[in-house]
């Protein structure tokens, strides 16, 4: 954790002007401003220095610090230049940024030329492109052959290019060698020009630079440190920048920084008084122009919230801080204007210093794979060595016989023979390490994204957006994911939050049991502000409120249109509220609907319209909004002349703190039961009329400890504002639904039938989360959750696991009978998981208990803490993690986990850009996972199991062959039978299995969804199984060189008729053998099994023609051979045997298999699928009331 | 129309393809057409394995070992390599009448034929009758690619290592020998005749091996390797061709002769023969072994394999099926 000093002014105010809260929202809600505008009391503010935590990530943190509203920090003039020097050295200030002084920096832009690089100030141009046309080819070759695969085949390429060791022509590997290099070399290529293309449009957005007393029109590549910029509304920050002025009051500004952290809520940002003043005081470009202020900051760096710098300017030093700073890829809103001084431009913005590069991730099938990959070129280089050394006894024996058999051996020295072998042997059985199989797993992968962004039942129509896969490497992955990690809000909740219910004196109106799209609307014609978007038919409310007749709900409404931090904004003649929680706004919104309207929101007074009548209330005192106060209020002074106050927040705080003597309150709580039990958000909402004189006494009171030390005063308000809220008269109840995404209860459903954990991670409250928890199927009605005292009990106990059974059959259990058999799940909070990194031994016993939970919910808890959970689950268990979310306070869970999914949804688009799949609602989840996934992992299992099997099979003969020619590593093939035989004879067939294969409908796999355990359980890829594969490879090699050796020992058929036989046995045993493996016979299968064989006669036939014998006598030795072997009744016979009793393991295993297990697939394609059980059930209420209470 | 088509955008295509709903075929196998499988199978290899075993029995064969190991051997005394020019004669006897066409191998044991570095040590182009690479021959000759500077053609070891023994069969009928007319047309492989060897067009051929030497172990130059028929020469000579395309394992047979004409057209009669042989070849060892049985038992032993494995499954497949009968 970084320790930066920043400053906090607390400031004696009178009345807070501007004071914003955020309720509810899951990384909001703690952050709290305090802003002092106005002269009253400001002056003799104290001021304190503290130290404040920050850090990239850690935006809880972040937002509990305050921000700093009305800065002003004067320092005596002094000689200015001497101390800057000092102060340099001292503070780190060592950014230097000289305002309308652009020749200053425009001399110190960063240069390059070849590698070197000078200057200081990056431009502002983006270059994340690699490649240009000169440094394309050497670039790209340099990236390949960082692969082993590929270096190895280069190597193998050189060594062919001995003639001493050459056992096969260098031809034979370039051929694949080249082609995987161009391939790839084109697709990096076409990737880049897309990314040059998007650096472009980024480079060529316009923006308004002042040149020389006037704003010119520029584009962003044009603009250099030290520019003073025009931002209009709504436009993209092009560079950070220092706030100047705005064209708002007190220069303040309002941004939005969904692209940085995905919170789409406002932040204000204000400039210096100093700038403020001066500046807009006579509001002209001259003025702009004439600014001369030199800024010393800090080195630019990645920190998101956290900015250092002084303004010296006019003689006087102004410290800066993040808020006086507006940062690149944030959104001016609600404001016309605003100047700013680019301090930091291109590469050294904040966020670009934040694009960390992309992990590289690969999958486990890969890394299986890859072992087994090394397991083979070892034991190519062991049977190499082993050849050379008894190729050094041969050809040692045979020169000790000087007879005619002498001659063979043309080498004398048997050492020198036996190294020259081991090259030779080296290269020979080369193929058995699969070129090929990368480009091919590669093309694979791609088919395989492609048809996840085809699919048209994950193509999400009101957006007009299909599903993309963003990282084309992982899909087998989907097919073996054992946990989901889900965010909740945007992910499984759709983040529109609609009042559906309320109770105002006992009266409950709307109904929740209808779909919030099925009420049917209500006639609000006679309210002129309407704009419909109210999900709650109430007639009788309005009846009641257009008559005049309850005055308890009149109040209601004027308490939800008053008690709120909510900003108007006028567009187009409609009026538009912006907050920076969804909750208020939604409330504000219904209050509207029904005739409250708040109209605007002065310094000191709140402008509503009620029924037509506008109304202004004097605002007195705001009460903000604290997680741990979970309520705020309001004290107004009504335009009668009353001081009331407006309260509203949680429940158990409301009802606490309520009058003694209550009408309503038995029915309310019903209400609050039933409301719950509905799963909806449920807030109180009080009033209480305040005496003139305790308010008076109150102010002062408050003016005191505003001006104590800050840890004193925070306890100190508490207290205070406590005093002011009690002895409340509850008014009503409203119910707001958090309404979940379409097809959410049942894909998680799907999903835990299929074997995977669900786990929610949120920074949402607890009883939140815990309500969706029941509301999405996660919980069951009879769950019991297992809370923090209880696990810790658990995990400390000596034998965890026996002492978590005796908990869940202990006494709170076994009374209840019913309970008996109850499911567990866990509830966490954010800080209870910080006690993990104090014990970390707790790590794998809490993983083992949490396999028997149905479920783990974390509340509260940080972006960082959701990225230490997904490792948790990666350290302890071998399963994959998927981890979906939409904000950016997802993307560090989602770069951890095995996979990363990304909801496009209504937060920024961060999520999406560094997660690995991206998906627009929950649901489609069902079929990335089920079916692309499914059929992905068993399409690459399935292909690399087979690619093992055929270049290993084919490849490993050499081996027996060598014992029958004297080690001298003879080719047991024609060399372009070796080149073609991957490429041509063999490819198609299980290029078409890796696309097509499916072993049952995509119907059947969602209807099915056990069936998707296999890939959990690794059944298609785990060593063992690749190991089989090998062994079979060996068996099939032996077959293929013992059974023609046995036919052609001691006869007149030559080496050449040899070598057909056995490549056309190698050829046929491949065909048999995809014709097994696949279960999926498209026309394109079929064609590519038939254009494989047929390919292998016209190939041969074309190597052992007589034209390209003329043309190259050396290198088509083979002349006549197929010609002579195809007629041959031997030679056909041979073959057949030989591919059969290759083959004969597979076949009998597949006839075994089906001759054993009853047929999975038979019962899938008769049984028709259930429907998953949908009705939601009330019998929780009573659990789920008890759990954050009672439990304990 | 126009709204239509905005609210598709980006709308995947509907297309078999791209949904992966080609139509296909999924064979839904069961232990029903399997295990049949599994018996008609073996019982085709049964059947190709007792015709290829008929077909092997019926073929005659005769082997007479002339290494010349053993003291008793007629050729013992030219086992000794520093004898020259030795002749041996091999007596043996038919029973039955051997049926035409008769073929007349030679076979040699633990010859490497094979091995890598013997097979690339000649010069395709020279045997291609190019006549540069006569000057100057491929390095892959080495090292019988000169004597001093002179170059060998054809060079190389495959070339030089030729075998050349050569035969002469009697009969012996009451005491008179009859030779056999042995028939060496045809019996190297048509493209090899015809293209893929070919003797330079230099008339006569002796001119075209001026400043040449022929291989060191030969007795012969190329151009006189078959005196009595001047078209079997160079490098289109039978044998040669014969020789030059290499054995695939290390004990092979070579054809040498058939025996198609005269009187012995319709096979060998009964009786008493006589083989001559001049011993030049410096071979030591040798196996006899018998005719080669290996395709039609390894037919056989594969098809008995299925058999059985399917009555196994067959058992399994009914003890699964039905185990609550028992």
């Amino acid at each position: 954790m970084v320790l930066v000093k920043s400053l906090i002014v607390s400031c004696h105010c009178r009345i807070p002007e501007i004071s914003s809260a955020n309720l509810l929202t899951p990384f909001n809600i703690l952050q709290v401003q305090v802003r002092c505008i106005g002269n009253t009391g400001c002056d003799t503010g104290a001021f304190t220095w503290e130290k404040e935590r920050g850090g990239a990530g850690d935006m809880l943190h972040q937002h509990k610090d305050k921000e700093n509203g009305g800065a002003r920090m004067k320092q005596k003039p002094t000689s200015l230049h001497n101390v800057m020097a000092m102060e340099i050295f001292e503070s780190g200030l060592s950014w230097e940024v000289r305002a309308n002084s652009r020749h200053y920096h425009k001399h110190k832009q960063k240069k390059s030329f070849l590698c070197f690089h000078w200057g200081r100030y990056a431009d502002n141009v983006v270059h994340s492109y690699k490649y240009s046309p000169l440094t394309f080819l050497p670039l790209t070759l340099f990236e390949q052959f960082q692969r082993v695969a590929n270096l190895y085949f280069l190597l193998m390429l050189v060594m062919q290019c001995i003639p001493a060791i050459s056992s096969v022509p260098w031809y034979i590997t370039i051929i694949p060698l080249v082609t995987v290099l161009s391939v790839r070399g084109l697709k990096d290529l076409v990737n880049d020009m897309a990314r040059r293309r998007s650096d472009f449009e980024v480079n060529s957005r316009p923006c308004d630079i002042l040149v020389s007393q006037s704003f010119d029109s520029a584009q962003w590549k044009d603009l250099c440190v030290g520019d003073v910029l025009r931002i209009h509304k709504d436009q993209v920050i092009p560079a950070d920048l220092l706030l100047l002025c705005s064209s708002e009051p007190h220069s303040l500004c309002y941004v939005e920084t969904a692209d940085i952290d995905g919170e789409t809520n406002l932040k204000y940002r204000q400039a210096l008084s100093a700038t403020h003043t001066q500046l807009t005081s006579q509001p002209s470009d001259e003025t702009l122009a004439a600014f001369d202020g030199l800024l010393l900051c800090e080195e630019p760096n990645n920190s998101l919230y956290t900015f250092r710098g002084e303004l010296h300017w006019q003689g006087e030093c102004h410290p800066l801080d993040h808020a006086h700073v507006l940062l690149r890829g944030t959104v001016l809103r609600n404001t016309a204007f605003a100047y700013g001084v680019a301090i930091y431009t291109g590469a050294d913005t904040k966020i670009l210093r934040n694009c960390g590069k992309q992990r590289v991730k690969t999958t486990q099938v890969e890394k299986v794979f890859n072992r087994v990959v090394i397991g083979i070129v070892l034991s190519v280089l062991l049977v190499a060595l082993l050849h050379a050394i008894l190729s050094g006894v041969f050809s040692s024996q045979v020169m000790g016989n000087a007879d005619i058999s002498s001659t063979v051996v043309v080498n004398a020295n048997p050492v020198y023979t036996g190294f020259l072998t081991f090259w030779s042997y080296i290269i020979l059985l080369s193929p058995a390490m699969p070129i090929a199989l990368y480009i091919s797993f590669e093309l694979i992968h791609t088919v395989h994204s492609q048809f996840i962004g085809w699919d048209m039942e994950m193509y999400w129509q009101p957006a007009g957006r299909p599903a993309q896969a963003r990282n084309t490497s992982l899909n087998e992955e989907l097919g073996q994911v054992g946990y989901l990690l889900s965010d909740k809000t945007g992910t499984l909740t759709q983040n529109r939050l609609v009042l559906r219910q309320c109770c105002i004196a006992g009266e409950i109106y709307g109904d929740a049991s209808v779909r919030a799209e099925d009420v049917e609307p209500m006639d609000l014609s006679w309210n002129p502000f309407s704009c419909g978007g109210l999900h709650m038919s109430a007639p009788s409310l309005v009846e009641k409120l257009r008559g005049q007749q309850c005055p308890p709900s009149r109040q209601f409404l004027t308490a939800l249109s008053l008690c709120h931090t909510v900003v108007t904004e006028w567009k187009e003649e409609a009026l538009f509220y912006q907050s920076a929680s969804p909750d208020e706004e939604t409330l504000v919104g219904a209050a509207r609907e029904l005739g409250w309207v708040f109209l605007s929101r002065a310094r000191d007074f709140i402008s509503v319209s009620e029924l037509g009548v506008t109304r202004q209330y004097q605002l007195l005192a705001l009460l903000d909004f604290t997680s741990k106060r979970r309520r705020m209020s309001v004290l107004v002074r009504e335009p009668e002349g009353g001081l009331k106050l407006y309260c509203k927040g949680a429940d158990i705080v409301i009802l606490e703190r309520l009058h003694k003597d209550l009408q309503y309150q038995e029915r309310t709580e019903r209400a609050l039961e039933l409301f719950s039990q509905a799963c909806l958000r449920t807030l109180c909402v009080a009033v209480r009329s305040v005496p003139e004189a305790s308010w008076e006494q109150w102010r002062k009171t408050l003016a005191q400890s505003a001006a104590m030390a800050t840890c004193d005063r925070d306890a100190l308000l508490e207290k205070l504002y406590d005093q002011m809220e009690r002895e409340l008269q509850l008014l009503g109840v409203t119910a707001i639904e958090d309404r979940l995404q379409e097809g959410v209860p049942e894909t998680i459903a799907l999903l835990q039938q299929a074997g995977l954990k669900v786990w929610v991670l949120t920074g949402d409250k607890k009883e939140t989360a815990v309500n969706i928890g029941y509301s999405c199927k996660l919980l069951d009605p009879d769950t019991r959750l297992l809370e923090w005292q209880e696990l810790r009990q658990i995990l400390q106990a000596p034998d965890p696991g026996v002492s978590f059974f005796k908990a869940r059959q202990m006494e709170l259990w076994a009374v209840d009978k019913k309970m008996a058999g109850a499911k567990t799940a866990v509830v966490l909070t954010g800080p209870e998981l910080a006690e993990f990194d104090q014990r970390p031994e707790w790590g794998s016993t809490f993983m083992s208990l949490a396999e028997h939970c149905q479920s783990v919910l974390c509340c509260r808890v940080t972006p960082g803490q959701k990225a230490d959970i997904v490792k948790l689950v990666r350290k302890h268990t071998s399963s994959v993690t998927m981890a979906i979310g939409d904000g950016a306070n997802d993307v560090n869970m989602i770069k951890t986990a095995h996979v990363g999914v990304g909801m496009a949804g209504v937060e920024g688009g961060q999520a999406v850009q560094n997660a690995d799949f991206a998906l627009s609602q929950f649901r489609f989840l069902q079929r990335l996972l089920l079916i692309h996934g499914r059929w992905s992992y068993r399409r690459i299992s399935l292909f690399l199991r087979y690619f093992l099997f055929k270049t290993c099979g084919f490849a490993l003969v050499h081996i027996w062959f060598g014992f029958f020619n004297g080690f001298s590593a003879l080719s047991m093939y024609e060399t372009w039978f070796i080149a073609l035989y991957t490429v041509l004879y063999s490819s198609f067939p299980v290029m078409c299995l890796g696309f097509f294969e499916k072993d049952v409908s995509a119907e059947s796999s969602l209807s099915w969804p056990e069936l998707y355990k296999s890939g959990q359980r690794q059944e298609l890829s785990s060593p063992l199984i690749l190991a089989l594969s090998l062994l079979y490879a060996v068996y099939s090699s032996l077959v293929l060189f013992f059974i023609p050796f046995g036919v052609f020992y001691d006869t007149a058929l030559d080496y050449q008729t040899m070598a057909f036989t056995v490549a056309m046995a190698a050829t046929f045993t491949a065909t048999i053998e995809i014709m097994l493996l696949t279960r999926n016979w498209t026309k394109i299968n079929i064609a590519a099994v038939c254009v494989s064989v047929v390919l292998f006669f016209i190939g041969t036939g074309i190597t052992h023609s007589t034209v390209l014998f003329k043309k190259a006598p050396a290198d088509y030795i083979f002349i006549g051979v197929l010609a002579k072997a195809f007629v041959d009744p031997v030679v056909w016979l041979t073959a057949l045997l030989t591919a059969w009793t290759a083959v004969l393991p597979s076949f009998t295993a597949h006839a075994v298999n089906i001759t054993l297990t009853v047929h999975d697939k038979q019962k899938v394609h008769s049984i028709s699928p259930q429907p998953v059980e949908l009705k939601s059930t009330f019998r929780r209420g009573t659990s789920l009331r008890r759990s954050p209470n009672a439990l304990f | 129309m126009v709204k239509q088509e905005k609210e598709f955008v980006n709308r995947p295509d509907n297309t078999a393809f791209t949904q992966q709903r080609l139509p296909a075929w999924q064979p839904m196998l069961s232990a029903g057409i399997i295990i049949p499988g599994f018996v008609l199978i073996g019982l085709a290899f049964i059947g190709i394995g007792v015709a290829l075993f008929v077909t092997s029995q019926s073929i005659q064969v005769l082997e007479v070992d002339y290494t010349g190991v053993e003291q008793s051997s007629p050729c013992f005394k030219c086992s000794d390599p520093d004898v020259k020019n030795c002749v041996c004669k091999m007596e043996f006897n038919i029973d039955s009448l051997f049926k035409g066409p008769v073929f007349f191998y030679y076979g040699l044991s633990n010859y490497f034929q094979n091995y890598r570095g013997y097979g690339v040590s000649k010069d395709p182009n020279q045997l291609s009758g190019d006549l540069d690479s006569f000057k100057v021959p491929s390095d892959s000759c080495a090292p019988y690619e000169y004597v001093g500077k002179t170059p060998i053609v054809p060079c190389g070891s495959v070339a030089n290592s030729m075998f050349n023994d050569s035969f002469k069969l009697y009969q012996i009928v009451s005491g008179a020998k009859i030779q056999v007319t042995l028939d060496g047309k045809g019996i190297a492989w048509w493209t090899d005749y015809n293209v893929k060897y070919r003797n330079p067009s230099v008339t006569p051929l002796k001119n075209a091996f001026n400043g040449t030497v022929k291989p060191t172990f030969w007795s012969k130059p190329a151009y006189e390797l078959d005196p009595t028929d001047p078209a079997n020469n160079g490098f289109i000579n039978q044998d040669f061709l014969v020789w030059m395309r290499r054995a695939a394992l290390p004990n092979f047979r070579k054809l040498y002769r058939r025996i198609t004409e005269g009187d012995y057209a319709k096979g060998l009669p009964a009786g008493n023969y006589s083989l001559e042989i001049a011993y030049n070849y410096p071979v030591l060892s040798f196996d006899g072994r018998k005719k080669n049985e290996f395709l039609g038992i390894a037919y056989l032993v594969i098809g008995s394999m299925c058999v059985v494995m399917s009555i196994v499954m067959l058992i399994v497949y009914a003890k699964f099926k039905f185990p609550e009968e028992e």
